[in-house]
């Protein structure tokens, strides 16, 4: 009993690990943006596909290049979406943004099926060695390297924030954005440049889920979509820490649920959780403030 | 340096600025007062490219300002304070300063490394003559929010300053500051023109619109009904009835 308890509590939070980047770019957006992206995790959906095309065409290619190819396919992607549907929408209705964003959503959805039209495409997997055993838990190099990636986009993400002048630029246009615009920072192209940071963070995200499975279908764009909305929700719209901790807050409910319920039940519990959660509505639910 | 033709601007019906002429001549203090709803900061918006001109033209060394969004006019030189402060709260007085700093020169070096190596080092050293400047030295790595209200005021001229402006717009910059600190301030903008920065200054304050303006415009429902030195406006009638009717201070 305690040692199920335990390798849930293990593989929740790996699971969690892999969530938080995807959580962490989709709360960038809302957060600087004030705007909710649905195609966020298409175009990291596509990215995979780019990644899948490479290695079907040339089966030498290492981890490393199709890293990078999912990375630079899900950076187009997501600045092609914030063209199309956000530059436009800047100062205009935010509800209208989402729109185009769903719109883009299938489109996207259905450029993936025209690359690559069988349904379950194989992905080159991450790891095809035997999971370590430590006393009695099983651990899976997939999830140690979910929970180092998690780590390494955390502290990039707080340095670039934190430390680089665009961060700072970013910062301060989320606190003062009439004073940061007639400070010099131009508005457009910061918030471009936070799409294309955040597609990177979720095409890094993305690229580990799919090697961690060995496959991708184009449902994979909902369900990054989901889990990011979802963490980002639990943590509290537009912070960043929050996003961090309703992934693993979604990992962990999630392991948990599966194990104790069955998985028909794990979604519901997830759902649940999130809809008391937004009646209650506690403090930090309230404070979208992610400078 | 700075001309105003017939610069209007309507909101709806309201006539917010109604065919404005303003010539500041460079290397002066230039006042700007009216009563409350005069168009003052409208007029600050409209130089800094807020909101579009309903009509007429703005000149700025001779150029036509007209259609440049904010960022073209502040590369031109031209750099604001606000009426109520709008610092970057969770940024340091230091960042504040630093992500402010977007003057042409900076831009002008190209190369990333340049920039980097050189580019970084000069901007830390005028960094810290801006802190210098504005008594915040001792303050670098505060919170903005942080501050009391008079360094507030200070960090948010010395942002405007990041920005090494040749035509600054103080919009209101003495409100809410006891004497004492109204005397610093004066001597912050006499400063600033002995280096050659031209300032339009916006102020109810007369202590200090008095004491520091080689010339003054008084505005009253948008329009421009007096111009002159100091001592002439304060003696014009037009003037002392657009004040007291107005029920301004």
């Amino acid at each position: 009993m305690l040692a199920d308890l335990l390798q849930n509590t293990l593989d929740g939070l790996a699971a969690g690990a892999s969530y938080a980047p995807v959580a962490l770019g989709f709360a960038l957006i809302f957060g600087v943006l004030r705007r909710a992206n649905l195609s966020y995790g298409p175009a990291i959906m596509l990215g995979c596909y780019a990644a899948a095309l490479a290695h079907g065409r040339f089966p030498g290619l290492g981890l490393g290049a199709l890293a990078a190819i999912a990375l630079l396919a899900a950076v187009l992607a997501g600045a092609y979406v914030e063209r199309l549907c956000f530059a436009p929408h800047r100062r205009g209705s935010a509800v209208a943004a989402m729109v185009a964003s769903f719109a883009l959503w299938m489109q996207l959805e259905e450029i993936a099926t025209l690359m690559l039209p069988r349904h379950v495409v194989a992905f080159p997997a991450l790891y095809e060695g035997e999971p370590l055993a430590i006393a009695g838990l099983v651990l899976r190099v997939e999830a140690l390297a979910a929970i180092a990636t998690a780590a390494a986009v955390c502290a990039l993400l707080a340095a670039i924030l934190y430390r680089s002048r665009f961060g700072l630029a970013v910062r301060a246009l989320v606190a003062a954005p009439l004073a940061a615009e007639l400070s010099g920072i131009r508005p457009a192209r910061v918030f471009f440049l936070v799409f294309a940071l955040a597609s990177a963070i979720g095409g890094t995200a993305g690229f580990l889920v799919a090697a961690t499975d060995a496959q991708i279908t184009p449902m994979m764009g909902l369900w990054l979509t989901f889990k990011g909305l979802l963490a980002t929700m639990l943590g509290g719209l537009g912070s960043l820490p929050g996003a961090v901790a309703g992934a693993l807050v979604l990992g962990l409910v999630e392991a948990h649920a599966q194990w104790f319920l069955g998985p028909q039940l794990r979604d519901f519990v997830v759902y649940l959780l999130l809809f008391s959660l937004l009646a209650a509505a506690p403090r930090w639910m309230r404070t979208p403030s992610p400078s | 340096m700075l001309e105003l033709k017939g610069v209007t601007r309507h909101f709806g019906g309201v006539r917010a600025v109604d065919g404005l002429d303003l010539l500041v001549p460079e290397g002066c203090i230039f006042g700007l007062i009216g009563p409350n709803g005069s168009g003052k900061s409208t007029t600050v918006n409209l130089i800094t490219g807020l909101f579009p001109l309903t009509a007429g033209t703005i000149l700025f060394r001779g150029e036509r300002l007209d259609d440049l969004p904010t960022h073209r006019r502040l590369q031109k030189g031209i750099a604001r304070t606000f009426q109520n402060i709008r610092l970057f709260g969770r940024l340091t007085v230091w960042q504040n300063l630093w992500v402010a700093q977007n003057s042409p020169e900076d831009r002008a070096r190209r190369s990333f490394f340049a920039r980097w190596l050189g580019g970084r080092r000069r901007a830390r050293d005028e960094i810290a003559h801006l802190l210098e400047f504005s008594g915040l030295a001792h303050k670098a790595d505060e919170f903005a929010a942080n501050l009391s209200f008079g360094e507030q005021r200070r960090l948010e001229l010395a942002r405007a300053l990041a920005a090494r402006p040749r035509l600054l717009l103080l919009d209101e910059p003495a409100a809410g500051m006891n004497s004492e600190e109204i005397g610093q301030l004066r001597e912050r903008i006499l400063a600033l023109r002995a280096r050659g920065i031209t300032i339009l200054l916006i102020e109810h304050v007369m202590e200090l619109v008095m004491g520091v303006t080689d010339r003054i415009a008084v505005l009253n429902f948008g329009q421009k009904i007096a111009e002159g030195s100091p001592a002439e406006i304060q003696a014009d009638p037009v003037v002392r009835k657009a004040y007291l009717g107005g029920g301004a201070t």
